[in-house]
């Protein structure tokens, strides 16, 4: 098997721990299988910067470790902790068979799409690619369908992993600090995120995205 | 000191006066302390960032800064003077306005020194926006203004307010992150393209490669950009943020997010267009940037119309202005550019004038429903008299300054040959125009509530909006030089084109051949 085959596989592994994200029914459980996932993600930098032999893929699965596997689970951990698991049963807007059909139309549609590009990079990892873009819409998907904030925040979480994934797939050699970048800001807005469905919990008393709705027209 | 060294000045002062406030104790420092460094670091903002965006307009030349990361342009500098000038009058007002908070209980200390720490931030973050010539960095950019004023937004810790917050942070974060696809696309192209991956995110850098692109996936990375940071400058179908979010803040932070921030957002989407533009040539992006725009205006025409609400009214406003921008942009060419960039301006300080009445409305009627505010003119004369010049300013009537770019948004709609588009983008002007004189008619003139004194609000809170009042009725009469400099240098930035090509463009000769003499 290819370098390339391994990187592959692994973003088909990603899909279907993001599945497992969008489909888990409290935070919680949410949290654990977004460490999971993370660590998929960086398994795939990994096999990514064997198959390439782009020494900067390392530094990023050290950072992306650091933190998506560790603090950004923990984040949300905390913030469960520190509110008493409120609004674990609140269920999806959609049935999970719903969630299911519709993130395979969106892996379906964006292989599609991934076939006009031309770019030499792209070449090998034309289904990782595909997969990649994929899992921003999944992340979409599980924000529009969530009732629970907390669980919203994963949404979002997961559109970066995503836009990560096609980072390293296009620019393997992308410096550090690009990757930095995005990986610090993306972690900033986590944490401000949790504060801001902490407040709304202390002040409002609820995590339901239905019961937030009074502001319209 | 030289311009680099300054430019980096600039964006520190923010910085570090967000940091010094931070540190120190909410309860045992006076709130004046925390009005004195908030004054004094917008102050050095302002006069630092004209400047630094007058040399820039008189040298032509830009200036960089920490090698390229940062870059000062005359594009960029539009935006930079829009910051340094609303800030600070945002910033004055914001004085008077915490003052009257803290009067009725609506805020305590640590509510007060949060506000201040977060608007040094978000005034900060707006120059890193404008400043920088790292496309990875214009994201992280946007994305800190969100989570900088995630805080401003929910300031008041009511259901409300923080129902808004939500709304704005996810909202925007997942919209941002289209912008960050967008950005990873054109990335990993110019990476592939370019020799040396290191210059690949330098916008400057990238943009001479521009033509050689993959047709295909520039496509979708304007798209995506456009989608992404157009979620920020509040354009459709990503604005639903933004009448929550507009209304919710405490007025001058509503007048710096209206008047700036969608302002230094638009610029990013500008910054994608150039690329755009240069990688599958005009025709794409002018389209995308004609539905989105003119979608927009019909969207919020409609809405202006029928909101009671006073401050949700100016915030559907705005996403109309954002789109008459886009349009612009759409209608491309040397007087759509020009347009859209005047627009920027003139917009940014009519829409920051009004949502500082709405603060005087606030703090004299207690409410922003247009049913129970009345006869403003009778109790406080100073407030509606600058009302009404801003609904009529906002209308777009002469001589008032959105009079100058709306009018050349029409004519730019007319040269480009766009006529249909011009004819729906006029009808929607006409019901925005209804609903502004509906608001003069009912609000400012009207019967007073029985029973209320007449006293207007104190001089802190008046004197930042007569200034803005001159300015619009300045920019509107006789442009200044250094503005029209200024913008026809921006234009030619935008159309990749020398400013003495630009003179041989039908229209544009007459409206700049004041600047002929500058030269």
């Amino acid at each position: 098997m290819t370098g390339f085959a391994l990187v592959n596989m692994l973003g088909g592994a990603l899909i279907l721990t993001s599945l497992l994200v969008v489909l888990s029914r409290t935070p919680r459980r949410a949290a654990y299988l977004y460490a999971v996932q993370s660590l998929v993600l960086i398994s795939l930098f990994v096999a990514l910067g064997a198959a390439t032999g782009s020494t900067e893929l390392y530094t990023w699965a050290v950072t992306g470790f650091i933190t998506k596997v560790l603090v950004v689970p923990a984040v949300i951990l905390y913030a469960c902790k520190k509110m008493g698991d409120a609004g674990a049963d609140l269920t999806p807007r959609l049935t999970p068979v719903k969630a299911i059909a519709i993130i395979a139309a969106e892996v379906f549609v964006c292989f599609v799409v991934v076939q006009g590009i031309e770019l030499p990079t792209a070449a090998e990892v034309k289904p990782a690619l595909a997969i990649s873009l994929a899992h921003f819409f999944i992340g979409l998907t599980c924000i529009v369908t969530q009732r629970n904030i907390v669980k919203q925040i994963f949404g979002y979480c997961l559109m970066e992993n995503g836009s990560h994934v096609t980072l390293a797939l296009l620019a393997p050699q992308a410096p550090e600090l690009v990757e930095v970048g995005i990986a610090t800001d993306a972690f900033f807005a986590v944490i401000i995120m949790a504060v801001v469905a902490m407040r709304i919990y202390r002040y409002a008393h609820t995590l339901d995205a239905e019961e937030l709705m009074e502001l319209k027209g | 000191m030289d311009f680099a060294s300054m430019v980096i000045v600039l964006m520190a002062l923010p910085l570090a006066s967000a940091l010094l406030m931070a540190v120190l104790p909410s309860k045992s420092v006076p709130r004046c302390v925390y009005e004195a460094v908030h004054t004094v670091a917008l102050a050095g903002v302002f006069l630092l960032s004209i400047y630094l965006v007058v040399q820039v307009m008189a040298t032509g030349r830009a200036v960089d800064a920490l090698g390229l990361w940062f870059h000062l342009d005359a594009l960029g500098g539009v935006f930079v003077a829009l910051i340094g000038v609303i800030g600070l009058l945002t910033g004055v007002y914001s004085i008077a306005y915490i003052r009257h908070d803290v009067e009725t209980g609506a805020m305590n200390a640590s509510q007060v020194k949060q506000y201040y720490v977060f608007f040094s931030l978000f005034v900060f973050t707006m120059l890193v926006v404008c400043m920088s010539n790292n496309i990875i960095m214009m994201w992280v950019g946007i994305e800190a203004t969100t989570l900088s004023t995630v805080f401003l937004v929910g300031a008041y810790n009511r259901k409300l307010s923080l129902e808004a917050a939500w709304k704005y942070v996810i909202v925007c974060t997942a919209g941002v992150a289209f912008g960050m696809y967008g950005t990873v696309l054109v990335y990993a192209n110019a990476a592939d393209v370019m020799a040396d991956a290191h210059q690949a995110a330098f916008w400057t850098s990238l943009l001479p490669y521009a033509d050689r692109f993959d047709v295909m996936l520039m496509q979708v990375a304007f798209v995506f950009a456009a989608i992404g940071f157009g979620t920020k400058a509040g354009l459709f179908p990503m604005h639903t943020w933004l009448p929550d979010a507009h209304s919710e803040a405490p007025s001058p932070v509503s007048g710096l997010l209206s008047g700036v921030l969608l302002k230094c957002a638009m610029l990013i989407v500008i910054r994608f267009y150039i690329l755009a533009i240069q990688a599958v040539g005009p025709a794409f992006p002018q389209t995308l940037m004609m539905i989105i725009g003119i979608v927009s205006i019909c969207m919020a025409a409609l809405a202006v119309f029928s909101q009671d609400d006073l401050k949700r009214k100016l915030a559907y406003h705005s996403c109309e202005n954002v789109g008459i921008v886009a349009l612009c942009l759409g209608f491309g060419g040397p007087l759509g550019v020009a347009a859209a960039l005047l627009h920027c301006v003139m917009h940014g300080f009519t829409k920051a004038l009004l949502f500082c009445v709405s603060g005087n409305v606030l703090m004299k009627y207690g409410t922003r429903d247009l049913n129970k505010v009345t006869g403003i003119l009778r109790v406080a004369p100073a407030t509606g008299v600058i009302m009404a010049i801003g609904f009529f300013a906002l209308a777009g009537f002469p001589p008032f300054a959105m009079f100058i770019s709306e009018i050349m948004a029409f004519v730019s709609g007319v040269v480009t040959g766009n006529i249909v588009i011009v004819v729906i983008f006029a009808i929607a002007l006409t019901i925005v125009v209804a609903a502004c004189a509906h608001v003069v008619q009912h609000a400012v003139m009207g019967q007073a509530p029985e029973g209320m004194e007449k006293r207007d609000v104190g001089p802190l809170a008046l004197i930042p909006e007569i200034v803005m009042v001159v300015i619009i009725l300045w920019f509107g009469v006789a442009m200044p030089q250094p503005v029209l400099n200024g913008i026809e240098n921006a234009t030619g930035i935008v159309l990749q084109e020398d400013t003495d090509v630009l003179h041989e463009a039908p229209l544009f000769k007459d409206l700049f051949a004041g600047t002929d003499q500058a030269d």
